[in-house]
């Protein structure tokens, strides 16, 4: 293996004698676990950038720091810019942010190592060691090769800090989806919030709708309006209804309506549902996206309904009991267990349990917060006019809404 | 509240049909109003959630935020120093030069502000990436000695005040320590930014002092607006001097790193460079009081020595009274404390840019564990060093100024380069008549400071270019 900071020291020589000192390489991200180099970058006795592809380079030693090559005079001029999935070593990566999803840390790349994969010479690690940082200004002579913190490159996710970037070349391989949404999230607060928007865009898309639910709510709304429109709706349609709620309440009115309008009907209706009730009450802090049943079923036609019904939503502990699906007014609640576990022929009704504590969508946030904790529920149903079934206050929603705003940082940690 | 409407309403059940009550509603809801009525797919619909975008005088105030703090913590006790000793020793003749400076402060600050708004990464972050480990390293070391001296005479400048109110040094200078350290460690960037906001009022007390001071206005506009030059070369000295007080690159990281923090995205820019201009212009105008309160007074009087910001506030008390030596320490003990927060935050932004490691004031210790040890160490040895009686702080201060100076240059050309880098900026790269003024303040600052480091240098040697001082 070869740092990449002593082959920026190396020299290209060909066939005639003449030389020219290696200014950069290129990697083609597109192909598997390590890049191989495609180009090597150099300037010209005319004093041009030019490239040559590495596969002109027919010999070399790097203890020497030389490179052979059969012409340098064949060397192609032109821009620098490569081609969209070619990234430049030097200009793009050395002293740029990497994920190691490894370790599950944001690192500078203080050096980076080449070595054979293949057959060819390829990117292998990226250094984040301060050994690193040594080698490179003693030029070699401290911090030589302990390689102790390497994150081996099949284990690192590298952004550019630019969403249109990263489009252009979105089918390169996305490692970052191997890690668990909690943990993208995560990483991605301690990234710049353009290189956090483009790790959206690497995502699939529903894996990208559970990120954006788990960041800060900042981050979110920074990261969601740099992601383009039609990606920014998908992501918003895939999002539980009070995340989205609680998206598009934080926009601008006119950005507000202009996500409304082109949302799919069924999430904007929900959207504007939640979207209603003003932030600090019952309503502003409860989701619509709940399971809910007629209690006139049986348990067999109820199983048979919920079958479809609960594939949808986010919270499907409690399945409420309603009178019908139309009026909507709440007559009590069964928990999964209950309908699995009742008689088939006998009816909801029969089976539920009808104590049920209920809170009204202007009662205040806080108040519907405690009682969902005191009283260790998993949700506090908030019920409208006549007893109707208007949404419910989760667990999740109550301990956010009366922790401290910074309690994501005091909660336990996911990784390390 | 109604109470009926949290309450159990379980019924015994044997009655399932019945076994939920009506619920009791309130009968009058809390009134609620607010909102946005929006028209959406034809309908009409009042959003509660949705927030009104503020209006008038409040939506101005909203955006003020880290210009104003950075150009705030600029007036620092150094500052005052120099501020008061060119209205003592020259009057009213240097103010054109704040009048000129404005502007470029105001251009430098704002390329700040918008390079952090359009990348979402502080100054050294984009030197690091874009220019390599070497020159990121190298502004790092100066900054951490420069910032370390300077966060040492901060904490000099609140012992000073605290005395000169009647308080001591060694109890207050620890305390003031103690609550800076517990606001940022423990606080969110809001609350942090909320609070500094708050003592940029202090600065008020110059305003005051000035008008006390009862000056010639005539006089007043005629050195702002009428450049004077003299061959005196204690006189070019101040000029360059403040150049080089009011330009400072921690002026200029603080800024860049506190926008990334306060998460200003590059589409919402536009407003904010307004909070840049307001921050120079402000901080401008209260170094313009603080020479006018003591050409005034001082001047008038033929006092014309300053050696320190306390020495300006105890020689304008036989010459304008206790409470203008009050005010000036009440200004110099604001300004003090806001530049000890300041200073070391922007050290750890600094650091922690240039190593890549998690950095923030929205972070606890756990989770930047670089960043916050470095600020708590930065102001644990500041304070201390700053309560060991016989520090030479002027001698010090001179020393900080010349690492500044070298490092000045270097910063605004990264930044303007940067600024211009449309890979990084786009849309929001310099104009064309933000170019002349940039590149026009660097020529000026680049001449200031070499004249500077020339006369220094040459003064340890003991030949003197501009005569006998």
């Amino acid at each position: 293996m070869v740092v990449f900071s002593e082959i920026l020291r190396c020299h290209v020589i060909d066939a005639r004698g003449a030389r020219a000192r290696i200014s950069d390489l290129s990697v083609d991200l597109a192909e598997e676990d390590y890049p191989p180099v495609m180009r090597l970058f150099f300037i010209n006795a005319e004093k041009q950038h030019v490239s040559l592809p590495w596969g002109a380079v027919t010999g070399g030693d790097w203890r020497r720091r030389r490179l052979e090559v059969a012409d340098l005079g064949a060397a192609r001029a032109g821009p620098l810019e490569p081609p969209a999935l070619e990234v430049l070593l030097k200009r793009d990566i050395l002293d740029a942010l990497v994920l190691d999803l490894q370790h599950r840390r944001v690192a500078r790349a203080n050096d980076l190592w080449l070595g054979e994969a293949g057959g060819r010479l390829a990117l292998r690690a990226a250094d984040a060691s301060l050994g690193a940082v040594l080698r490179r200004l003693s030029r070699g002579w401290l911090g030589r090769g302990s390689g102790a913190s390497l994150s081996d490159w099949k284990n690192v996710e590298f952004l550019r800090g630019d969403t249109r970037g990263a489009r252009a070349g979105a089918y390169y391989e996305r490692r970052i989806a191997r890690l668990l949404p909690g943990e993208i999230a995560k990483l991605s607060e301690a990234i710049p919030y353009l290189h956090a928007a483009e790790l959206l865009t690497l995502l699939p898309d529903p894996v990208a709708a559970d990120v954006l639910e788990l960041m800060t709510p900042e981050r979110q709304l920074q990261v969601f309006e740099e992601l383009d429109e039609s990606q920014a709706l998908r992501l918003l349609a895939l999002a539980s209804p009070d995340t989205a709620a609680d998206l598009v309440g934080r926009l601008a009115p006119e950005a507000a309506r202009q996500c409304l309008e082109r949302l799919p009907a069924a999430q904007a209706r929900r959207a504007i549902e939640l979207l209603r009730y003003p932030d600090a009450t019952a309503g502003g802090i409860m989701t619509n996206d709940l399971v809910y049943v007629a209690e006139s079923l049986t348990i067999a036609e109820a199983r048979r309904v919920l079958a479809v019904r609960l594939r949808e939503p986010d919270f499907v502990y409690y399945v409420y009991v309603v009178d019908d699906e139309e009026a909507r007014r709440l007559r009590g609640v069964v928990t999964l267990r209950d309908l699995l576990l009742a008689d088939e022929g006998s009816r909801v009704g029969e089976v539920m349990n009808p104590r049920v504590l209920t809170v009204g969508p202007l009662a205040a946030a806080a108040e519907a917060a405690y009682q969902v904790i005191e009283n260790h529920l998993a949700a506090l149903p908030v019920v409208g006019q006549e007893g109707r079934l208007l949404g419910a206050v989760t667990v999740d929603a109550a301990v956010a809404s009366v922790a401290p705003p910074n309690w994501r940082s005091i909660a336990p940690r996911v990784f390390s | 509240m109604n109470k009926s409407e949290g309450s159990e309403t379980g019924l015994p059940g044997s009655d399932p049909t019945s076994a939920v009550e009506p619920l009791v509603l309130p009968t009058s809801p809390r009134r609620v109003g607010g909102g946005v009525r929006l028209n959406i797919r034809g309908r009409s619909v009042r959003l509660r959630r949705l927030r009104r975008q503020p209006t008038g005088a409040l939506r101005w105030l909203l955006l003020l935020g880290p210009g104003l703090i950075a150009t705030s913590a600029g007036n620092d006790a150094g500052g005052i120093a120099t501020y008061s000793s060119a209205g003592a020793r020259f009057g009213y003749d240097l103010i054109w030069v704040m009048v000129v400076l404005t502007v470029s402060y105001a251009v430098v600050q704002e390329m700040c502000a918008r390079l952090g708004a359009a990348t979402g990464r502080g100054l050294l972050d984009l030197i690091r990436e874009r220019y390599g480990v070497g020159w990121a390293l190298f502004a790092v070391c100066v900054i951490m000695a420069a910032n370390g001296g300077v966060t040492v005479s901060e904490f000099v400048g609140i012992g000073a005040a605290m005395e000169l109110l009647g308080f001591n040094k060694y109890v207050v200078v620890p305390l003031a320590a103690g609550l800076i350290w517990y606001l940022v460690v423990f606080g969110s960037y809001a609350r942090v930014e909320r609070v500094f906001l708050l003592m940029t009022l202090v600065f008020f007390a110059y305003p005051a002092a000035a008008f006390m001071a009862r000056p010639d206005w005539g006089a007043v506009a005629r050195g702002a607006f009428v450049p004077t030059l003299r061959g005196d070369p204690e006189y070019i000295l101040l000029l360059v001097g403040l150049l080089g007080t009011t330009m400072t690159p921690y002026i200029q990281l603080f800024q860049q790193s506190s926008v990334v923090e306060k998460g200003v995205a590059r589409r919402h820019y536009g407003p904010e460079r307004l909070d840049a201009y307001v921050g120079a212009f402000f901080s401008n105008l209260m170094s313009v009081f603080m020479i006018i309160a003591t050409a005034a007074t001082l001047n008038a009087a033929g006092r014309t020595e300053i050696g320190s910001a306390a020495d300006a506030a105890r020689a304008l008390e036989p010459v304008a009274g206790p409470a203008a030596q009050a005010l000036f320490a009440v200004g110099l003990l604001g300004a003090s404390l806001l530049a000890g927060a300041v200073l070391p935050l922007a050290t750890s932004y600094a650091v922690t840019e240039a190593l890549g490691v998690p950095k923030g004031v929205n972070l606890d210790f756990r989770r930047a564990r670089v960043f916050f040890s470095l600020f708590t160490a930065l102001v644990v040895a500041g304070a201390g060093l700053a309560l060991v009686p016989g520090l030479p702080v002027i001698q010090m201060l001179v020393a900080v100024q010349v690492l500044n100076g070298v490092l000045l240059p270097v910063m605004l050309v990264f930044i303007l380069l940067l600024i211009n880098d449309r890979r990084l900026t786009g849309e929001l790269k310099n104009t064309r008549l933000y170019n002349v003024l940039g590149w026009g303040t660097f020529a000026v600052i680049t001449a200031a400071v070499a004249f500077m480091l020339g006369s220094q240098f040459l003064d340890s040697l003991g030949i003197r270019i501009l005569g006998d001082r």
